[in-house]
């Protein structure tokens, strides 16, 4: 059991940190740490995306001047990048968004920041 | 003509994308060019969606492999399974397709009048030929991996637009609720996705759903990928995000939210039907959608009764209708593997659940636009403060009325048709369902007929004695849903003929599907 | 014509709703025809009468929105009080619903692997 766990120490981390990015959006008030839990929830996502596509003992997925040997998968690493690309967006996005919250109501709360029914 | 309709699925994402980008070069010489641009080439899209929505209902499915050498070579030669993007293209994407395209017309229309005066006008429509693209491509798309990018970018896209008008301070809380809600979908759909690719190396939907066994780790997929769909569509107990998003957001943004919600509802039951198909335990998924469809239909509309903000009201009917179309795909999904069943109620179920999505899209579209109009003539959405409209407002009032009763389900507008749809079927399945989804109408037209008193009749106030009708091009936009709406309910057995049946049938046959993408082979 | 359902029983024609239409539409003219036409506007005639009384201005007289349906809410206040607190609008509750719908569906699925 713990055997398996350090063989897919990776594996375990990026579920560590996915439990460390839920945990920051359900607990912590401040809006700047819940754009920093979204960031780590999707750290979590591409280091599982990356960890998927190692093969033991595998090159580098080029093939110009390639040594024999398995090559590690390279649709996980794209897959990769273009998360990272999105992840870029949605940052910029989302803080923009809390800069202008601020700007209107004075108070980085998420408590404070929401309407009532009714 | 033949060339076009060959490479039209990607034409129709394509095209709004070029423009999207040439918009803010056209609109520094130009504001009514830009405009025209814009019209011209969302009805040059439309144009091509009905015509591969009536050669895909003629002629069967349609391939698009990005990058190959012909458009339908789907497995390279020597290759055992697809490695290109793929969109494919059958009976229900196109008909989701015929909602956006419908959709995005109307809104931009509208828009032509109600941003008149706003900053920035540019970037509105570029956001908004993204999110336009965004939905194309989510509902077009044959591959995983593309689905996860295509609902990525309609979000931030969305977002950016539910938040434009920045002098409000509540459109900025509701874009920031809406993208941290949707980030969270997104990721956790990334991370399903990963999972699968994991056990079977593809990402192709039809590729997937031959090579599928319901693992236990397939098991932990679906059930990230059905809770997140569910809350980017609205589904109780994660349907809070919908009412402060959709009441805040500029109108024409709201009617395009709808389509984004549908889009997801669309990918909910692709997973479920074509990507799972009967390897799932179907009963226990089936009542599982079940459950959230009926807590979405009662909590959405008792809610609803009790808002006194006139978006947040028909917000929480959006929410109301989402559960009928829960129920509906539910009860299909659940005698999916019982073939009797399946001929006798379950694609009437399914039929009326999807006739139900352009519904739903039309009558609330509507309800939202009038909502729009009367914001920007009075300048506030509190019903508390509103009284005798309809004396100079005759078109809006009418307008209200007609979506209104549309839909509570009265007959003869179309949200009757495919109410009874699903209530004839569902009965046959479990009557509680139906019981409890014709008192949910009740209640539904209890609601609209509050908001209906207090915005329109009564006296007309001091403060609006000189408030005039809308500008022509918002009621323009308005007419053409409510003629869709007359024509849909008093022809339903046409629409559903020619649109929604071959939908159904694309939905539960899960072999034809397959068989387009790896070619016929036993 | 254009049925949509298979029960059998149903019977829908819209050229039937067209004239049932046109028809009422017809009958509410010869309503309107037999009205009095000569009356005077603004004076006592189209005045509203409450008995009497002083009619107060639009502003009072209003039924305001929010006031519409009393007697629903309060029979039901019990439900309405606890639905509404659950509606807190805290982007972190959202968080909290999604992550609890699919623990319990991870339960149920993972009952009836074990169960059947």
């Amino acid at each position: 059991m713990i055997e398996t766990l350090i063989r897919n120490f990776p594996l375990v981390a990026a579920v560590v940190l996915m439990g460390i990015g839920l945990y920051i959006l359900i607990f912590k008030r401040n809006l700047i740490k819940i754009v920093m839990g979204i960031t780590i929830l999707s750290s979590s996502v591409n280091l599982f995306l990356v960890t998927l596509g190692y093969r033991t003992g595998g090159i580098a997925p080029i093939y110009t001047d390639a040594p024999e040997g398995l090559m590690v998968l390279p649709v996980v690493q794209a897959l990769t990048l273009t998360n990272i690309v999105i992840a870029v967006a949605t940052s910029a996005l989302i803080l923009s968004l809390v800069i202008r919250i601020y700007r209107h109501t004075g108070s980085l709360d998420s408590k404070k920041s929401r309407r009532m029914k009714g | 003509m033949a060339t076009l309709i060959e490479h039209s699925s990607i034409l129709i994402i394509a095209v709004p994308l070029l423009i999207a980008f040439l918009t803010p070069l056209i609109g520094m010489a130009s504001k009514k060019a830009r405009n025209a641009v814009v019209i011209v080439g969302l009805s040059f899209v439309a144009f091509l969606v009905f015509a591969l929505a009536r050669d895909v209902i003629l002629n069967g499915i349609h391939t698009y492999t990005l990058g190959a050498t012909s458009p339908s070579l789907t497995i390279p030669e020597g290759a055992m399974m697809p490695i290109r993007i793929i969109l494919e293209v059958d009976g229900v994407s196109v008909f989701m397709g015929i909602v956006v395209a419908i959709v995005s017309l109307v809104a931009v229309v509208y828009s032509l009048s109600s941003m008149k005066g706003e900053t920035g006008q540019n970037r509105f429509y570029t956001l908004l030929l993204l999110m336009v693209a965004g939905a194309f491509g989510m509902v077009f798309t044959g591959d995983l991996f593309n689905l996860f990018v295509f609902l990525e970018i309609t979000s931030i896209s969305g977002a950016a637009l539910v938040a434009f008008k920045t002098r409000f301070a509540d459109s900025q809380e509701g874009g920031f609720k809406y993208i941290v809600v949707s980030a969270v979908a997104s990721l956790m759909v990334l991370f399903a996705i990963s999972l699968l690719y994991a056990q079977y190396n593809l990402l192709n939907i039809g590729a997937l759903a031959a090579a599928m066994q319901y693992t236990m780790l397939d098991r932990i997929a679906l059930v990230i990928l059905i809770a997140a769909f569910a809350m980017k569509l609205g589904g109780v107990p994660m349907h809070m995000w919908l009412s402060d998003t959709y009441s805040v957001a500029p109108v024409s943004i709201t009617v395009l939210l709808i389509t984004v919600s549908q889009a997801s509802m669309y990918a909910l039951m692709r997973i479920g039907f074509i990507l799972y198909g009967v390897t799932l335990d179907l009963a226990v998924v089936g009542w599982i959608i079940i459950a959230i469809g009926i807590l979405s239909m009662f909590i959405g509309v008792t809610m609803a009764v009790r808002q006194t903000d006139i978006t947040r009201l028909i917000a929480y009917n959006c929410v109301c209708e989402s559960g009928f179309m829960l129920v509906g795909f539910g009860v299909g999904l659940a005698v999916l593997g019982n073939h009797t069943a399946l001929r006798t109620y379950g694609t009437t179920a399914i039929s009326g659940a999807i006739f139900h999505m352009i519904n739903h899209a039309l009558f609330e579209g509507l309800l939202f636009l009038v909502a729009g109009a009367i914001f920007y003539r009075i300048g506030t959405r509190d019903l508390n403060r509103m009284g005798g409209l309809g004396h100079t407002m005759k078109f809006t009032a009418a307008f209200f009325l007609l979506g209104a009763l549309a839909s509570s389900g009265l007959p003869p507008f179309n949200g009757f048709a495919s109410k009874i749809l699903i209530y004839e079927s569902v009965y046959q399945f479990n009557p509680v369902l139906t019981i409890i989804g014709i008192l949910v109408s009740i209640i539904t037209l209890a609601v609209f007929v509050k908001a209906f008193f207090s915005a329109f009749t009564g006296a007309v106030l001091p403060k609006y004695e000189d408030i005039k009708e809308v500008p022509k091009t918002m009621i323009a936009a308005m007419t053409i849903f409510a003629v869709i709406i007359i024509i849909f309910g008093l022809f339903p057995g046409l629409i559903v003929d020619w649109i929604v049946r071959p939908a159904t049938d694309a939905l539960v046959d899960q072999a034809s599907y397959i068989n387009t993408i790896m070619g016929a082979i036993p | 014509m254009t049925l949509i359902a298979e029960s059998g029983y149903e019977f829908w024609n819209p050229i039937i709703w067209l004239i049932t239409f046109a028809v009422v539409m017809v009958i509410v003219y010869f309503f309107r025809k037999r009205g009095v036409e000569k009356y005077k506007k603004g004076e006592d005639q189209t005045k509203i009468f409450l008995c009497g009384e002083e009619v107060p201005g639009a502003e009072q007289r209003q039924v305001r929105g929010g006031n519409v349906y009393w007697g629903f809410f309060e029979t039901l206040k019990e439900y309405y009080d606890g639905i509404v607190r659950l509606h807190t609008g805290i982007v972190n509750d959202y968080v909290v619903w999604f992550v609890a719908v699919m623990a319990i569906s991870a339960i149920i699925l993972l009952i009836v692997k074990l169960v059947g």
